[in-house]
């Protein structure tokens, strides 16, 4: 492994920079973390990643510069295995977990993370779409048994006390992705839950919800989660979280939390309006997955993979260049289909870099 | 589907040259550079901070961006919410 260093400037895009740091094994130094800001440096919840990162990894040292605002990563072996974790409240377990499963599966033993805080805010994903669509992307890749994830607990916002247990195997290597064939959308899915408030907000939403989808097709099923007692979390809040999946297994996703002073009926449509709005922009990869797809697709066998997915979103481009930095390789982005100018799908290709688990070999 | 049209550029983009090599920053790579107003040009990778940049709010890295509310008006409308039935196993090929 190469030991040369990379710099990055700003506190942007700082997860996938970390994880493409442990997964390559290049040194990483960031500078300029907010320096201009009335408090400078990295925030809480960038310190608890970074801690996070350091405890399920073996030999890597984190500097932080004294005022907070230049860091060094020295990545050291994703070793896996039991480990538990205080996320502060500023952030979801979502923040936690994105960067988390992007290396899990290249850890040394099957990670067994539990993560306590919040389980659903406004910022990153929840637990929920985490579970049904997240995970199942990995399955495109060849990662199935074993992967769960348990929602223990629920914990909205502000106070948490949330809990959920991350199970991930590890594998020696992921397969290479074809992917060019969106299909046609068979079945809807959706999990609503409420806690500290009325549980009747649960079914509220799903019914606002099903009034917009039923006209599509039969197999729409919504899923109201009951939590209760010390199960709830610390805070009241709703929300719907709904995906739906294609013939071929495309899936997209879309959610709404509970706001004050808005109606559960108003959210279940916001959610459901969010959903359809995602399933018109097509592709085979849902906007919010891009990244996780194009990792394993560069992570992939000597061999060329393939996806067809929407336009790239800012993360996204930014991601695309810094995954050349780190790995030297580039994708070639064309329109999917030359012969429809309307159409705005693009399909992604790259050869793959023939990753191999080594921390697992050595197991 | 028309109203969708309409709101992208219709001109092709080459991606590849955006994305690997062009000085613009990923939100200009998407929506296109802001006109105008840049005297104090580019030096190299990094912009020069604006006042007004800095009594914005952050930027989180977040997993998801928030939901436009107003795009999401238009799916008030009976006829888009009939357009995109061809999506749907149900819908015919047409749609």
């Amino acid at each position: 492994m190469s030991s040369s260093l990379l710099a990055f400037s700003g506190h942007q895009h700082l997860r996938h920079r970390l994880v493409l740091s442990l997964l390559s094994g290049k040194h990483v130094k960031i500078d300029k973390i907010r320096p201009d800001d009335k408090n400078p440096g990295l925030r809480d919840y960038e310190i608890s990643l970074l801690r996070l990162l350091e405890r399920v990894t073996n030999g890597t040292v984190i500097e932080i510069s004294v005022t907070g605002t230049a860091l060094l990563l020295r990545p050291g072996v994703i070793s896996g295995g039991p480990v538990v974790h205080e996320c502060p409240l500023s952030r979801s377990v979502g923040y936690f977990l994105e960067p988390i499963i992007m290396i899990a599966p290249f850890s040394k033993k099957t990670l067994n993370l539990t993560l306590k805080g919040i389980t659903t805010d406004e910022n990153d994903l929840s637990v929920d779409l985490l579970r049904t669509v997240t995970l199942p992307h990995l399955q495109l890749f060849g990662l199935s048994d074993g992967l769960e994830l348990r929602i223990k607990k629920r914990g909205a916002t502000p106070a948490g006390g949330g809990e959920v247990q991350f199970l991930c195997p590890t594998v020696k290597q992921v397969k290479t992705l074809n992917f060019v064939d969106q299909g046609k959308i068979k079945r809807i899915r959706g999990v609503s839950h409420a806690v500290r408030v009325n549980p009747q907000f649960s079914n509220r939403m799903i019914e606002a919800a099903r009034s917009l989808l039923n006209r599509y097709i039969p197999d729409i099923y919504l899923y109201s989660d009951v939590y209760k007692g010390d199960e709830s979390g610390k805070s009241p809040g709703y929300a719907l979280s709904l995906l739906a999946e294609s013939t071929t297994g495309a899936i997209h996703c879309a959610e709404a939390i509970s706001q004050p002073g808005v109606a559960p009926e108003d959210i279940g449509l916001k959610a459901t309006r969010a959903l359809l709005s995602e399933i018109n922009r097509g592709g085979c990869v849902d906007r919010r997955h891009q990244t996780l797809v194009l990792l394993m697709m560069v992570l992939g066998s000597e061999d060329v993979g393939r996806c067809v997915m929407g336009e790239p979103t800012a993360k996204t481009v930014q991601f695309l260049r810094d995954v050349r930095s780190f790995f030297g390789t580039s994708f070639k982005v064309v329109p999917a289909d030359p012969n429809d100018p309307e159409s705005a799908q693009l399909s992604y290709s790259c050869y793959g870099t023939g990753y191999v688990n080594a921390n697992r070999t050595l197991a | 589907a028309e109203l969708l049209a309409s709101s992208q550029k219709n001109k092709r983009k080459d991606w590849i040259k955006l994305i690997y090599s062009s000085d613009l920053t990923p939100e200009e790579v998407l929506h296109g550079k802001k006109a105008g107003g840049d005297d104090e040009e580019v030096d190299d990778f990094f912009t020069i901070k604006h006042k007004s940049d800095m009594n914005q709010m952050e930027v989180l890295d977040m997993g998801k961006e928030p939901i436009d509310d107003a795009e999401l008006e238009k799916w008030e409308d009976e006829e888009l919410l009939e357009s995109i039935r061809g999506l749907f196993i149900t819908g015919d090929d047409t749609g």
